[in-house]
Parts: structure tokens; C-alpha cells; sequence
């Protein structure tokens, strides 16, 4: 800054500052929190949209019974199952191009392995699946066949839901003392699995262990399964309930195309079954995500309104309070365009530089609130890798409405002083 | 001796009322003309028009040979900065500045501020008996106040020097110290001095005398 312009603005500001100092502080305060909002908002609709998304193709259709799917406990709920007749039905219909069908194991089942040098224990459900849920590179690398003959010379893999796992990091880890899992962690991990008895159930027929290891996670499994190949679920169905009619947990119906998808997503309900496609997820996840971000937006516009007028209204008020001394200034000989060039000086480049501070702090506060809640929860902390969000272009737009919002006024209310005539700025 | 200001047929009317009639005025440079009249006669308007400050009149203004008429608001300015003191009646000084900054004031704004410029403003202020210090001007006396204003207008080294009525509400002798000053500067650094003025003694210090009665100027006491 020119040693003249500094000295000008040091006359104009003497007496004034506490003026100067609110203004600009309600303006860094308007940045600070526009940008701790936009950041943490778009961070919670990440999390939401984590929690809420899945890998389901555009043209696919999830179809399951309706009521509580619970594996194991499917039967006793007294839920809808999907039949080989319904199965017939769906193959049936012009628009299905293929089904890929889905079976749980409706036998109790545990899980035991190590986690972090520790014992470790759950029950669990098993989903059976065919290797069109399998990733094409874990195919290649692990197979996706199994069967009680391969138990002695191969692992059964297995393919965790990512709902699952945030599960057990919200819950069961937390409570239990256990290390949380990250999906990439969780990946090769050994255990094995009983069949045929639970902590809270078991079968007369003697219980059967094989050796496990996860060998990747989904987002379309079931929420409470471990998704395995489909043979071996079918099969321990047959060795554990020899009677029991078959049923499906899921089938996924693939349509020719997508455009048909509503049809199947008809035909499936009016079997009285579930029909869940991408679009109806994403249209509850947007629902939700929509209701969130508008309850924070709310909020941050009501703060950020607050502090926006209280900045914009020193800021004005501060200019009427002295047009007196710009009429005596531009009496004195001090030209429009020298005090254009002061004002423009104190409010658009101190401003700025206000708006940008304001800005990093608020980022500085967004990193320190994320940092702090996924310390504090870890389910959040292996969802995502940070609560704050920072799109530089949206931040940007976002400090650029600020700070036009807060100078134009002042410009406007300037150059409108500037205009009156001197003999009128005179007049106290 | 050349013309610093001359106004020819200046009217003013403020809503319908003329303050001033059809007047003609000159000032010479270095000259002394003090401006009397009863109240409302029109000397504050009068002093306004020929400091350029208000443009709102019929007639012609021409300072220091150049027509006012064709000037923009910069040019004005530039003008009243380069050839113009003002010693206005209510002074007009910021509060929250000290009497330095006042005087400082116009150079600061103008971008004209050096070292040697605050050198002959503290002077300027030693010399009308005002102390330097960083006391704000709200603090000072009507008289310190007046005494400031008179620095700021001089601290620009002015063609003309237009005061009006610097005196209000001051006794005789305070008026008597501030036109002892204000003259023997003028004696000494030339500027032309246009004072609306009450006091017969310090209208006796005038070249002239120009009386205005209701916005007419009806006659003029020449002193020899």
C-alpha cells in the first residue's frame, strides 16, 4: 500500500474504527460460516448418499418378499417368499432378459476368527449368490464356486455387504471394545464359519465348519448377510432342512432395457413382492439427503443473513454517518476520483481480504468439526475420509456473493453521497 | 492588478426566494474585501458561489481567469485545491483528527503529502498559536477551532483565502488576534482575503467594503 493511500485511510478511519472493525468482523464471521456450511453440508449429503447408495445397474430390479428380511429369521416373521413358481412368473415376462437369483441359508450360523489379535464372534446369516454379484477381477482371482467338497482344500469367500460393516463399526465394534474395519481392510481377512448353530439357535443335525475369507465387499447385498456362492447355500439347505420348500431371499431381474424396468418393477408387486430399482433408492436417498441439506441450509442462511445485513448495515451506516466529512473533504479539494480510490481501496480490497481470511477459517473450522466427529464416531470415520467437503468453485461463488452483497450496497450508498452537492454534504 | 475572482450578473434563488440580484463582484489578487450585511442578506450563498461550492446560480464565475461554467466536479475540485483557502463559520474540521491532521487533511486526500508539507503545517499552526499535539479538535476551544480552520486554509497556499464570518460567537479581541494574523499573511504571502465580517475594526483593515442588503449589493466603501 502507497504511503499516502495508508495515511489516507488512517485519517479517514480515525475515530471510526470500532465501526471498521465490526463491519469487517461480521463479514469474516459471513464468510467463515457460509464456507464451514457449505463445506460440512455437502460432507453430510456425501455420508447420506455413502449410506443410502447402491452398485444396482439402471436396467436391473431387486426383487424380495415383502416384510423383514432377516435370513435365518425370514421364516418365522411369516414374510412372502419368493417361490420357483413366482420365479417362473418373472422369467416369463417379456421384458426379463435374465434373473440372477439370491438364497439365504436358513440354518443358524456363526462366525469366528481374529480381529486385531483378538477372539472374535458373531452370528451370522449367509446369503447365496450367483457369480453375476461377483466383480469380474475377484472372479478371476478367487473363483466363484464352492461346495462342502471343496472345504478341506479351499476357503469359502465370501462377499461383504458394505451396510454390514458400517453396522458392525457403529454398533457392535464400539460396544465391544473391537477395532473398526475399512473396506479395504476387511478384505482378506481368515475366519470360519459354523453351520448349523447360533448363539441363540442350533439344529439337531451336528454342526459343520469351513474355513472363510472375505474376498471383497458390495453395496446390493442384503443388510444383514455374508453373500457366498449360491451352491453351497443350496446345498447346506438341503443337508440341514432336507424338507423345507425353496425359496429365494432376492432376484435380480434384469430388464432388455432400462425403459422396461417399470413394467417388471408392476408385475413383481402385484405378485406381492418388493421391487426396488436404482431410481427409487436414489429418489429415497435424495428425499433424505434433500430434507437434511434443506434443514441446514435453512439454518445457515437465517446465521449467515444475520450476519450478512448486520455487515452490510455498518457498512452503509457507517458511510451516511460521515458524508459530512466527505463534503468536507471534496470542499477541500480532495477530487471524487481520490476518494473513490480510498473507498475502493478500504472497501473492496480490505474486504476481500476479510471474505478470504473468513473463508480459510471457516475451511480451518469445517477440517476441525470433521476431525472431531470422526474422532468421536468412528462409523463415520470408516464411511468416509473426512466429514468437510471443498469445492473450490462453489467456495469461491459462495464468498463472491458475499462480498459483491456487502460492497455493492456500500458502492451504491457512496457514489449516491458523492453526487449530492457539496453545500447539502456540509449541512450536519 | 489582475482579477483572482470575477462574477458577473450572479442570481440565486433558493425555492422560489432570489437571494442574490444580478451582482457583480471582483477581487484582485492580494487584495482585502470584506463582506458585510445583516443576516440572510446573502454573504454565506455569496462566499459558496465564489468558492465554487455551489453551482447552482445564473451568471458567470471566472477564478484566477479560467470560466467555471464548462468545469466538471474534478475540475472544481482541482481548482478550489490549487487556488482556494476556506475558512468556513461552522469550520468544518473532522472531530476525531488533531489540529495537524486537520491541517493535513487537504494533502493527504490530494495525494500531496511529504515530509516538508507537515514541516510548514506545524509551523503554520505555531504561528496562530495552537499547540501540536494529538488532542482531537473536538477537545479544542471555539478559538483553537477557529485558529485550526485558518492553518488548513493557508497550509494549501491559497490564490484567495474566502472566510465566512470566522468570528461568529467570538469576542472582539479573539477577532481583532485571528484578522492581525490573517493580514499581515496576506501582506506577506500575497493571497487575496474575501471575509464576511461584523466588527467596524476589522473593516476598516479592507480594501473594500461591499455591503449587501437583501442580495443586492448597494454600494462599495473603497479605503484609500
Amino acid at each position: 500500500m502507497k504511503s499516502s493511500m495508508r495515511r489516507a485511510m488512517r485519517l479517514w478511519n480515525k475515530g471510526h474504527w470500532k465501526d471498521y472493525l465490526f463491519s469487517h468482523t461480521m463479514l469474516l464471521v459471513a464468510s467463515l460460516l457460509l464456507v464451514f456450511f457449505i463445506s460440512i453440508g455437502l460432507g453430510v449429503g456425501r455420508i447420506l448418499d455413502r449410506f443410502l447408495s447402491s452398485d444396482l445397474p439402471d436396467e436391473q430390479v431387486r426383487v424380495t418378499p415383502k416384510g423383514i428380511s432377516a435370513g435365518f429369521f425370514q421364516t418365522e416373521r411369516g414374510g412372502v417368499e419368493i417361490s420357483d413358481a413366482l420365479l417362473d412368473s418373472l422369467e416369463n415376462l417379456p421384458q426379463t432378459a435374465r434373473i440372477d437369483r439370491q438364497v439365504y441359508a436358513h440354518v443358524p450360523a456363526y462366525l469366528r476368527g481374529l480381529l486385531g489379535g483378538r477372539n472374535y464372534y458373531t452370528d451370522i446369516t449367509l446369503e447365496g449368490v450367483t457369480d453375476a454379484f461377483v466383480p469380474d477381477s475377484l472372479e478371476e482371482r478367487f473363483g466363484w464356486r464352492y461346495t462342502l467338497a471343496d472345504s478341506s482344500t479351499a476357503r469359502l469367500p465370501i462377499i461383504l455387504s458394505e451396510n454390514l460393516l458400517l453396522l458392525y463399526n457403529a454398533g457392535f465394534a464400539e460396544a465391544h471394545g473391537l477395532m473398526g474395519l475399512t473396506r479395504q481392510g476387511v478384505v482378506g481377512l481368515e475366519c470360519q464359519v459354523t453351520l448349523g448353530a447360533s448363539s441363540i439357535a442350533s439344529l439337531q443335525a451336528r454342526p459343520i465348519t469351513v474355513n472363510a475369507q472375505i474376498i471383497g465387499t458390495s453395496r446390493s447385498m442384503a443388510l444383514f448377510a455374508l453373500a457366498v456362492p449360491i451352491e453351497f447355500v443350496e446345498e447346506v439347505n438341503e443337508l440341514f432342512l432336507p424338507g423345507r420348500p425353496h425359496s429365494y431371499s432376492a432376484l435380480v431381474v434384469t430388464a432388455r432395457t432400462a425403459e422396461e424396468v417399470p413394467d417388471i418393477v408392476r408385475a413383481a408387486e402385484a405378485m406381492g413382492l418388493n421391487a426396488e430399482t436404482q431410481r427409487g433408492i436414489a429418489q429415497k436417498a435424495e428425499l433424505l439427503v434433500g430434507i437434511v441439506t434443506a434443514a441446514l441450509g435453512a439454518l445457515a442462511a437465517a446465521i449467515l443473513g444475520a450476519a450478512m445485513a448486520s455487515a452490510v448495515h455498518t457498512l452503509v451506516a457507517d458511510l451516511k454517518n460521515r458524508s459530512y466529512a466527505l463534503g468536507v473533504l471534496v470542499a477541500l479539494g480532495t477530487t471524487r476520483e481520490r476518494l473513490a480510490q480510498v473507498f475502493a481501496f478500504q472497501v473492496f480490497l480490505m474486504s476481500s481480504i476479510t471474505t478470504i481470511l473468513g473463508g480459510l477459517l471457516g475451511c480451518g473450522l469445517a477440517a476441525l468439526v470433521s476431525w472431531g466427529l470422526l474422532s468421536l464416531l468412528p462409523v463415520l470415520r470408516l464411511a468416509v475420509p473426512s466429514l468437510a467437503v471443498f469445492p473450490v468453485i462453489h467456495l469461491a461463488a459462495g464468498l463472491g456473493s458475499v462480498l459483491l452483497a456487502s460492497t455493492v450496497w456500500a458502492w451504491f450508498f457512496f457514489k449516491k453521497t458523492l453526487g449530492t452537492p457539496v453545500t447539502d454534504l456540509l449541512r450536519r | 492588478m489582475s482579477a483572482v475572482i470575477q462574477a458577473r450578473g450572479i442570481s440565486r434563488s433558493f425555492g422560489g426566494i432570489t437571494v442574490l440580484k444580478d451582482l457583480d463582484m471582483t477581487v484582485h489578487h492580494g487584495e482585502f474585501v470584506a463582506v458585510t450585511g445583516r443576516s440572510g442578506s446573502g454573504k454565506s450563498t455569496l462566499l459558496g458561489i465564489l468558492g465554487t461550492l455551489d453551482r447552482d446560480f445564473q451568471g458567470s464565475l471566472h477564478v484566477n481567469g479560467r470560466d467555471t461554467a464548462p468545469m466538471d466536479a474534478e475540475t472544481l475540485a482541482a481548482l478550489r485545491r490549487e487556488t482556494m483557502g476556506f475558512i468556513f463559520q461552522d469550520f468544518h474540521l473532522l472531530p476525531n483528527l488533531s489540529a495537524l491532521e486537520n491541517v493535513l487533511l487537504p494533502a493527504v486526500f490530494s495525494g500531496r503529502y511529504m515530509e516538508p508539507v507537515e514541516k510548514e503545517a506545524e509551523s503554520l499552526l505555531h504561528r496562530l498559536g495552537v499547540r501540536v499535539d494529538a488532542t482531537p479538535s473536538r477537545f479544542l476551544s471555539r478559538g483553537e477551532r477557529q485558529r485550526v480552520a485558518a492553518a488548513r486554509a493557508l497550509a494549501g497556499r491559497p490564490m484567495v483565502l474566502l472566510a465566512d464570518e470566522p468570528t461568529a460567537s467570538l469576542d472582539e479581541a479573539s477577532e481583532e488576534i485571528l484578522f492581525d494574523l490573517l493580514d499581515s499573511m496576506r501582506r506577506e504571502k500575497g493571497f487575496a482575503l474575501v471575509a464576511v465580517v461584523h466588527t467596524r475594526s476589522v473593516m476598516e483593515r479592507a480594501d473594500r467594503v461591499l455591503d449587501l442588503r437583501e442580495g443586492v449589493l448597494h454600494h462599495e466603501v473603497i479605503h484609500a
